[in-house]
């Protein structure tokens, strides 16, 4: 999985109250309040994943808004970013096993489908602990599972890609 | 790029962020956000809930497939791979998938092939030869 380090901008909004004359009580308000919208900001299509704001670069002068008093402080900072690629190879792990494909996971990525048609041989197998499996091969829960990105797309309401995985090609299937 | 159909990152058409961000590898990744998180639980205030899913279900996924654990060999592989005239985003491909063979070098990441960077298999073997000699010496 291949992350990136983007630079970004942002304005965080300050509260009247959790405005300081200390410059480091300030500045952690900030900060607190920049990693909180991130969190809750969770993903977006343009950037994928927000795994972590890395380092906070500049602090703009804050603009006062008129009617609450609230402050706005555009900040600039680096952030660990995860955007899923088409004909990327992805290592991920088998979440759950259906009679008609495999759903997995991948770091950030929660919803990633491999149907039982782009499995290639696998069989599905039944039962109690169901599985596919292809000669000695098997896919079972937590198997970590070498895939291609057949596409993906972005879910606003759920703010999350859904991809879909592939074994069709040479070296993918369980590591 | 204009649209998400023409991206394929076999054939490098990648989205510009790839290209002009840096890209990083799971072991750099592990280590980056074990710092991380370390700094977030001494934040006083409420630094600990600052930690999201996103956060975590990656800190554990990069621990899970991370070859290189120790921080001046996964230095070592960027810097060996950077050698070999690599865009980033192959350069992150290779040192996370760690291929055994040339073949499978060329084959999760087939844009190595055309280019004539790697006219011959031997020098995908000294790429992959020179990883796998950081590994043996972590």
């Amino acid at each position: 999985m291949v992350f990136l380090q983007e630079e970004m901008s942002w304005n965080v909004l300050i509260s009247p109250d959790q405005l300081s004359p200390k410059g480091l009580l300030l500045r952690k308000s900030i900060i607190v309040r920049l990693l909180e919208d991130i969190t809750n900001r969770k993903a977006s299509n343009e950037h994928g994943y927000y795994i972590a704001v890395n380092e906070l670069k500049t602090i703009s002068e804050g603009k006062v808004r008129e009617l609450t008093g609230d402050v706005l402080f555009p900040v600039t900072f680096t952030c660990i970013t995860q955007r899923p690629m088409k004909g990327e190879i992805l290592v991920g792990s088998v979440e759950k096993i259906l009679k008609h494909g495999v759903f997995l996971k991948s770091g950030p990525i929660e919803s990633i489908f491999l149907s039982e048609k782009s499995m290639s041989d696998y069989k599905y197998m039944g039962g109690e602990n169901p599985m596919f499996m292809k000669d000695h091969s098997k896919l079972e829960r937590d198997t970590a599972v070498r895939f291609k990105v057949m596409g993906f797309r972005w879910m606003e309401a759920e703010r999350q890609f859904q991809l879909l995985a592939s074994l069709a090609g040479d070296f993918l299937g369980p590591l | 790029m204009s649209g998400e159909e023409e991206e394929n990152a076999a054939e490098l058409k990648i989205g510009e962020e790839f290209l002009k961000a840096k890209c990083l590898m799971n072991c750099e990744v592990a280590i980056i956000l074990e710092h991380k998180w370390e700094q977030l639980q001494h934040m006083s205030d409420g630094g600990a809930d600052q930690v999201s899913q996103v956060f975590e279900k990656s800190q554990a996924y990069v621990k899970r497939f991370s070859r290189y654990k120790n921080p001046d060999a996964v230095r070592q592989v960027r810097e060996t791979l950077s050698r070999y005239s690599l865009v980033e985003f192959e350069l992150c491909t290779l040192g996370n998938l760690c291929p055994d063979t040339a073949d499978e070098a060329k084959a999760l990441v087939p844009s190595l092939v055309p280019g004539g960077r790697f006219d011959s298999d031997d020098r995908v073997d000294k790429m992959l030869n020179d990883l796998s000699l950081i590994k043996k010496f972590e």
